[in-house]
């Protein structure tokens, strides 16, 4: 049945499905895993990064992306996608800035990218938008906000939440551990962002790229070395808690 | 004809037959040209099994000369993957022989010799315990040499006291569920079985309506149809590419009375399968 209704992005099957949304969907997988998490003064950014190929400029190859001073994001899925929909993005905050004489809410710049999304799949001659997004920041008042945007153009506030390959294997990790301890501090919501991307990322710390808002200051990317730094708190952390277990057993 | 709402034209199949039967039943008998390149193409596809040393065909099938009593199969690139890291790296296994078939998969046209880099299909079994035997088959196995592959391995008449299993990948949007397929906790296993396979299976059965394809489907039917107990593991996965997670998916299998023994150092196997992930990554700037 499927065959039959998935090659124009305005046909619904019978039962009521998009497949071309839907199969947008499966190449947002293929994007390497993003993680985004609320802390309560801070907004954590984790990606994983993609091998590079040799001869390639790393700067170039770059999955979190500020949209404004206060708000940034990271995708997940077809670059080139990406790439058209935050140029679309930055220019919609500036226009803003420069109608309302205010920079835009979280919010305000997810609804936007989100319609933009919509308008795409409901468009004769085009195709969805293959990348979901994470966007992070602080609004005036304020307070940090997370929000995910998918291929079909929804988008919703989250605590935490990852998109990409495996992320539902760290959605479930941070359904596990995302507690008001766990996000207590700011450490410990960056280092809680660097445990989720662990469990998925395949060679450790140095494929994690980190950024950061804090209240009223301008997103901060990670050095290598100081993901480094935490990657190997981290693990000091988990043997002590290994060593206190095995001497409570015994 | 039918004509959909796009203006492609379909051809929809008809029953009453079609009414020029008569100019086809001409059209169909054989000249010579095409018998000749219809052999030139059969010989081509051929499913040839090599010894290991000297590259020359084996008179008999591989089974008949290599008597097994447990028979590991791994079809396709993260199959291969989890065997050679968590059960070839606890032993050492030699190679008893190789497959050599072409397909229109296979990315070069020279059949005769066929690099080892490539996709390939070896055999082999573990020295100590020389009952063991093991498949590696990361080439596509088109569905007219399935039957050749059969019969060049287990033989016409294959023994019934062995145990066979297959271990294979699918991608998750094959699965045919309720659910959508984005709440499936991909990867996830199921297995299916044969009628004379009285273990059970370390996750659960492949629910109706999925079907099995390919070489996996003609083994397991191969072995139902000889009452060879037989079990196939399918790990249905959102990356058919070379993963980690995938790969890793297939760890319950090795606590099964099938594969029991065989893994000694899983620590060192996780080691070798990130080498392994490293080494074959491929480079490509279409999806972040």
């Amino acid at each position: 049945m499927a065959s039959r209704y998935d090659r124009a992005i305005t046909v619904f099957s019978p039962d009521g499905h998009l497949f071309q949304v839907e199969y947008a969907q499966e190449a947002v997988k293929k994007g390497s895993t993003a993680v985004g998490i609320r802390g309560t003064n801070i907004v954590v950014l984790g990606v994983e990064k993609k091998s590079v190929a040799k001869l390639q400029d790393e700067r170039t190859v770059r999955k979190i992306c500020a949209l404004d001073d206060h708000v940034c994001m990271a995708f997940a899925g077809l670059t080139a996608d990406a790439r058209v929909v935050i140029n679309r993005a930055r220019v919609e905050c500036q226009s803003h800035k420069l109608t309302v004489e205010d920079p835009v809410t979280v919010e305000y710049i997810t609804r936007f990218i989100a319609t933009l999304k919509q308008k795409y799949t409901q468009s004769n001659g085009r195709r969805p938008f293959g990348i979901s997004a994470l966007i992070v920041g602080f609004d005036d008042d304020g307070i940090p906000r997370l929000y995910q945007t998918d291929p079909s153009g929804t988008y919703h506030a989250w605590k935490a939440n990852a998109i990409g390959r495996s992320a539902k294997t760290v959605r479930e990790f941070l359904e596990k551990n995302y507690t008001e301890d766990a996000i207590a501090s700011d450490n410990e919501a960056i280092k809680l962002a660097i445990k989720a991307l662990l469990e998925v990322v395949q060679s450790g710390g140095k494929n994690i790229e980190l950024a950061i808002i804090r209240r009223n200051q301008p997103l901060k990317m990670f050095s290598a070395k100081e993901v480094e730094l935490y990657v190997t708190e981290i693990e000091r952390e988990k043997e002590e808690a290994e060593k206190k277990k095995s001497k409570k057993s015994v | 004809m039918a004509a959909t709402f796009f203006g492609e034209v379909v051809k929809a199949p008809c029953r009453a037959g079609t009414e020029d039967e008569e100019e086809e039943e001409e059209g169909r008998r054989e000249t010579p040209e095409d018998r000749e390149v219809r052999q030139q193409l059969a010989r081509k596809r051929e499913v040839r099994l090599l010894r290991r040393q000297t590259k020359t065909s084996l008179e008999v099938s591989l089974l008949e000369k290599y008597p097994c009593s447990k028979f590991i199969i791994a079809i396709g690139n993260n199959a291969v993957a989890f065997l050679s890291s968590f059960v070839m790296n606890s032993g050492v296994w030699e190679e008893a022989g190789c497959a050599k078939l072409w397909n229109e998969w296979c990315r070069t046209a020279d059949t005769t010799h066929l690099s080892s880099t490539e996709a390939f299909c070896g055999f082999y079994h573990l020295k100590s315990n020389p009952s063991v035997f093991l498949c590696q088959c990361s080439c596509y196995v088109a569905e007219d040499q399935q039957y050749q592959w059969l019969e060049k391995v287990f033989g016409s008449c294959p023994r019934k006291n062995m145990q066979i299993t297959i271990l294979t990948c699918r991608h998750v949007t094959d699965y045919k569920t309720l659910e959508s397929t984005g709440s499936l906790p991909s990867p996830f296993l199921k297995a299916l079985k044969t009628q004379n396979f009285k273990d059970p299976a370390c996750c659960p059965l492949l629910e109706q309506p999925n079907i099995v394809h390919d070489l996996p489907a003609a083994v397991l039917s191969y072995c139902q149809v000889w009452k060879i107990p037989a079990i196939l593991y399918l790990c249905y996965t959102d990356v058919m590419k070379l993963d980690l997670i995938t790969v890793e998916a297939f760890k319950p299998i090795l606590s099964t009375r099938s594969l029991k023994g065989l893994v000694k150092n899983i620590p060192q196997s996780t080691e070798i399968l990130k080498k392994l992930m490293t080494t074959n990554e491929i480079q490509s700037n279409i999806y972040t």
